[in-house]
């Protein structure tokens, strides 16, 4: 009889632990908040619809729903001040900060990537650790979180705000918060998602944000340095 | 009992019934009998309290009425012999006025509604200040609606109402809506317009049509139609406006401490904004939104009050909302683009093996 064994070796060769469980749990948080927030903002943004009156009900009541996204939001603040503090004051952070600074070769990845899809190149560009893509939707998110964060206090605490700034001002504010929330869900979901989870390859569901791991034959594909040298 | 028997005893009792009845009729009093006493212009009496009931009633009273062509025991039908020994009871209306009566009186249910009311609900508790039909209506004077003089009509309900709510007639008699509704006008709204007929409620009752939730509905009635508005120069764009704000979204979805119509425009004392009175005078709105906004100063009335970012009236807002939209239009259609190249390039890879 074969029975199953689990060989430590072959599954170390195999795969390539990119998200160490403590990435993953920011990233689950990450995940919730920021769906709750989703949820209850547009239900706000697009409240003529049958759905929105649907998401209200299930919130339990508008008041509910103004509670939840702000305490979605406040527990995304944590995340976020902590992800301050671990790319400031830790050595780890700071390092795996450098590798996300912007530079010229991520311009001239997305160009190579851009002109072999387009038959221009028959070279696809070698890619970093963190190659345009993630860094990308990690200065567009992180855009829209300051923007999202500096709007939603104004708008939160409006009565204090309004003592400081003219009426048009929150006016201002408050399509902002609309709009900027509407631009980082596009995001998530056409970039984010597209290129993580339902690209070919990945197609339905990436699992690295579960296991932690991704296929080292399909990582290092896009990554021949980055993994060779392990 | 046989069946027949039956019937025939039935009949029998209903013709013995109809003849007791029949003859109570036959004995009507006429109205001259009443005047000889209640068309003494001084017939009157003094109550305990020292109050003036005035008792004087003349052939006349119910001329130009809808009761013109009854008689006293019409309506006092307690009344059996002449002179009446005790005092007749209070007149009650659903007498005839109810579904399906023989007596061919108006056939309506809505003293159902009134039963429900806060007025009926009043008096079921024995409260004797809460008015009956007669209050409102009138007793000998009754007249229809739309009849001029009617003290249900649109120029005197509002008095009609006031005589019990005298506070905030002295408020509503001097509004826009007031105003033009003392003068005649159909299109403006007196008390009824807005807190129904028969079916009042208090305004804190979710069943009153200016519960909290319900205000926008009500103004919305009129101040929506352009039709309407544009009669007298008013714009019908602040109804959606309302809608699109965010008082408007908290309030459709049941906040009820949320700001509605009535909060900045007032409830009563609703005075057109150029009005020095008027709560949404730029010069009162601080005090206006303070009482939601402690401490609302100056900043409140800086910037236009019912906005519509997609005009371009709404000035900078306008064009804030504007570069938005096709940020977001623009960053939607370049993924997207993205993902078809990128799927085309991975397919060429696979192909080709790089």
């Amino acid at each position: 009889m074969r029975v199953f064994e689990f060989d430590e070796d072959r599954e170390k060769e195999r795969y390539v632990e990119i998200m160490p469980v403590f990435f993953r749990v920011q990233h689950l948080i990450l995940m919730i908040t920021v769906g709750v927030l989703f949820l209850s903002g547009f239900t706000v943004l697009f409240h003529r619809t049958r759905a929105s009156e649907l998401l209200v009900a299930m919130e339990g009541g508008v008041e509910v729903r103004g509670l939840l996204h702000r305490s979605a939001a406040v527990v995304l603040l944590f995340l976020v001040l902590y992800h301050l503090y671990y790319i400031l004051f830790s050595r780890e952070g700071r390092e795996e900060f450098q590798k996300l600074k912007l530079q010229k070769k991520d311009i001239a990845d997305f160009i190579g990537v851009l002109r072999f899809s387009l038959r221009l190149s028959d070279v696809y560009p070698d890619l970093d650790r963190y190659s345009y893509k993630e860094k990308f939707q990690y200065w567009g998110v992180n855009t829209g979180l300051l923007i999202m964060i500096l709007s939603g206090f104004i708008l939160w605490f409006e009565t204090a705000s309004m003592l400081l700034f003219p009426k048009w001002v929150l006016d201002i504010v408050l399509i902002i918060h609309g709009y900027e929330g509407m631009i980082v869900f596009i995001i998530l979901l056409f970039w984010h998602l597209y290129n993580v989870h339902c690209s070919p390859g990945n197609f339905p569901m990436n699992r690295v944000w579960i296991t932690g791991k991704v296929d080292r034959e399909l990582y290092s594909r896009d990554r021949r340095g980055y993994t060779g040298k392990k | 009992m046989s069946p027949a028997v039956r019937r025939t005893l039935v009949v029998a009792s209903l013709i013995f019934v109809a003849a007791i009845f029949g003859g109570r009729g036959e004995a009507k009093i006429s109205l001259e009998k009443c005047t000889i006493c209640h068309g003494k212009s001084e017939f009157r009496k003094v109550l305990v309290d020292g109050k003036v009931r005035n008792l004087y009633v003349t052939q006349t009273s119910l001329m130009g009425s809808v009761h013109e062509k009854k008689g006293c025991v019409d309506c006092h039908f307690d009344v059996m012999e002449i002179p009446h020994r005790q005092r007749p009871k209070k007149v009650t209306c659903t007498h005839c006025h109810y579904k399906g009566n023989p007596e061919g009186a108006p056939q309506s249910d809505v003293y159902l509604e009134y039963f429900k009311s806060i007025h009926g609900q009043k008096i079921a508790q024995g409260n004797d200040k809460a008015p009956l039909c007669q209050d409102c209506h009138g007793s000998h004077d009754i007249k229809h609606t739309k009849v001029p003089g009617s003290r249900v009509s649109k120029e005197h309900v509002a008095e009609t109402c006031g005589a019990c709510h005298m506070k905030i007639y002295a408020n509503f008699a001097s509004s826009i809506h007031g105003v033009k509704a003392a003068e005649g006008n159909r299109d403006a709204p007196s008390c009824p317009d807005c807190h129904g007929e028969h079916n009042i409620y208090q305004h804190l009752d979710p069943k009153s049509t200016v519960y909290a939730t319900h205000v926008p509905v009500q103004c919305s009635k009129c101040h929506a139609s352009v039709a309407l508005m544009s009669k007298y120069g008013i714009d019908a764009e602040p109804v959606e406006t309302y809608e699109e704000s965010f008082h408007g979204v908290a309030s459709k979805f049941g906040a009820k401490t949320v700001a509605n119509c009535a909060s900045c425009h007032g409830t009563h004392d609703i005075r057109p904004p150029e009005d020095p009175l008027s709560m949404v005078n730029p010069q009162n709105v601080p005090k206006t939104c303070g009482q939601c906004h402690p401490g609302a100063n100056a900043n409140f009335a800086a910037g236009k009050m019912h906005i519509d970012a997609s005009k371009r009236d709404a000035g900078i807002v306008y064009y804030v909302a504007a570069f938005f939209k096709y940020l977001t239009i623009m960053t939607m259609l370049a993924l997207i683009v993205h993902i078809f190249l990128d799927l085309y390039g991975r397919t060429r890879r696979f192909k080709e093996g790089k």
